[in-house]
């Protein structure tokens, strides 16, 4: 049984349908690149994986359970139970301003989970090393560079152990400069085996790291397949356009 | 002027120093929550609780403090029927009127500083885990009294100012003995003393908000 199902998946906003009938599974362990223009529904997609937008129809199974069947949402203890089974990555990271990156880790394990101190204190250690920012513990966001900061974002978010991690336009505030730092660690995160969805600009991090590739165009998936092979040669010609215009 | 005049007519006007600066605290400690829960109501789904709390911040913020002072303070007991049971202590009545009136101005400004929230704050909170209430409490109320500090320092500067409209309703304050003073004494030297004690409460007021702003800042 695929990690992630998703069936039909479909959503407007007003007149405009932003997800036509979306139809993918995820297995265990597999790294997935969305790619496609802006406007053609993957983040939309990803958000709906995360529960931060409510889709219209369709069914969404995380490891069988059923987050949305048939357009019906489960109860909100279901749901807010499967949400905690997947963990998320922000184009404008989200840290908390006001918290330390310490506090920005320990805050949702302590409150949803009860963790113990000591055991805070050792994993955000473990985590913050991890992203190769252990000495940023007490600095505040402001205090941080771009690439920084998705990075603390990237361990806050595994700080709730999650077994899938989405990551929407990971690197597009990121200075170019700034991206290498925050690629790498995701690519540390492939290598450990986390199932991940990564909706990106990023053809490189999508041939090297990704194991599957989803084309998204005007809210379908146009074409699926190895990322080394869809990106040099794809089968659709609305592929084919979207990667000469991207590649140059 | 001699020192022991000064000194006799600086013992009322502490006096009534008193009752302005317990005016003050009332007002400030009760209508903060009292304006937060305000601006919930405004932000409620529920159109009707929102529409009330809409109209009551509408209707505070647009007629004079003066007038819902005076009609606590003597309007109420002239109610038919019920207005017998609406007789309070004067300044009892008054701290009332400041406390509701002041709330509807906190929560314009608590409306704002929740605006300014990015809406990814609340999206991060939920993708964690975090319950409505955890969201609120630990998310969003920090952030919404850094961004208003800077507004709440400023109307409670006016709130201990307007505490001398209590001289309308001849509750005695600072205002009241000065006045009575110069009244007596045929010398403007009272009404120098109470600016100089009104601009001392401000001064202490303005060192607060700042070691709060202080305690607050991080960026």
């Amino acid at each position: 049984m695929a990690l992630i199902d998703v069936v039909d998946m479909k959503k407007s906003f007003g007149d405009i349908e932003v997800l036509k009938q979306i139809t993918f599974q995820v297995e265990k362990n597999e790294v997935v690149a969305v790619i496609g223009p802006s406007g053609s529904g993957k983040s939309t997609m990803l958000r709906s994986l995360a529960h931060l937008e409510e889709i219209e129809g369709g069914t969404i199974r995380i490891d069988g359970e059923a987050l949305v069947a048939d357009g019906v949402y489960a109860s909100t203890p279901e749901i807010r139970k499967i949400g905690r089974r997947i963990g998320m990555v922000f184009q404008h990271f989200n840290l908390f301003p006001h918290l330390t990156v310490k506090q920005n880790l320990a805050l949702a394990p302590k409150l949803v989970k009860g963790e113990a101190k000591e055991k805070l204190a050792s994993r955000i250690t473990e985590l913050l090393s991890k992203v190769g920012l252990a000495d940023k513990v007490d600095a505040y966001p402001a205090n941080l560079s771009g690439g920084q900061k998705q990075r603390v974002a990237i361990a806050r978010a595994l700080m709730m152990e999650p077994e899938i991690l989405l990551f929407d336009e990971p690197t597009s505030a990121l200075d170019p400069e700034l991206t290498g730092e925050v690629l790498e660690v995701m690519k540390k995160l492939a290598e450990e085996n986390m199932t991940m969805i990564v909706v990106t600009h990023e053809m490189s991090f999508a041939k090297d790291v990704a194991t599957k590739a989803l084309f998204m165009a005007d809210g379908q998936i146009v074409e699926e397949g190895i990322p080394a092979v869809m990106l040099t040669n794809p089968t659709q010609n609305r592929t084919k356009a979207f990667l000469a215009r991207t590649l140059g | 002027m001699s020192p022991d005049y000064l000194l006799s007519i600086l013992k009322p006007m502490l006096e009534g120093a008193k009752a302005t600066i317990l005016l003050f605290v009332i007002a400030i400690v009760a209508s903060i929550p009292l304006g937060f829960l305000l601006t919930l109501a405004v932000n409620s789904k529920f159109k009707p609780l929102s529409w009330l709390a809409n109209t009551y911040i509408y209707l505070m913020r647009g007629t004079p403090l003066l007038l819902q002072l005076l009609f606590f303070v003597f309007g109420l007991p002239l109610i038919p029927v019920i207005g017998e049971y609406l007789v309070m202590d004067r300044f009892a009545a008054a701290a009332l009127a400041f406390v509701l009136n002041y709330a509807a101005y906190f929560a314009e400004i608590f409306r704002g500083g929740l605006l300014s929230i990015d809406k990814g704050q609340y999206e991060a909170a939920q993708v964690l885990g975090l319950n409505k209430w955890q969201t609120t409490t630990r998310i969003v109320i920090p952030q919404m009294i850094r961004i208003a500090l800077p507004a709440l320092a400023n109307e409670s500067v006016t709130l201990v100012k307007d505490t001398a409209l209590l001289y309308a309703v001849a509750v005695p304050e600072l205002l009241h003995f000065a006045q009575t003073a110069v009244n007596r004494d045929f010398t403007i030297v009272p009404f120098v003393m109470a600016g100089l004690i009104y601009l001392l409460i401000t001064a202490v007021l303005t060192l607060v908000f700042k070691w709060l702003e202080r305690r607050f800042h991080y960026v």
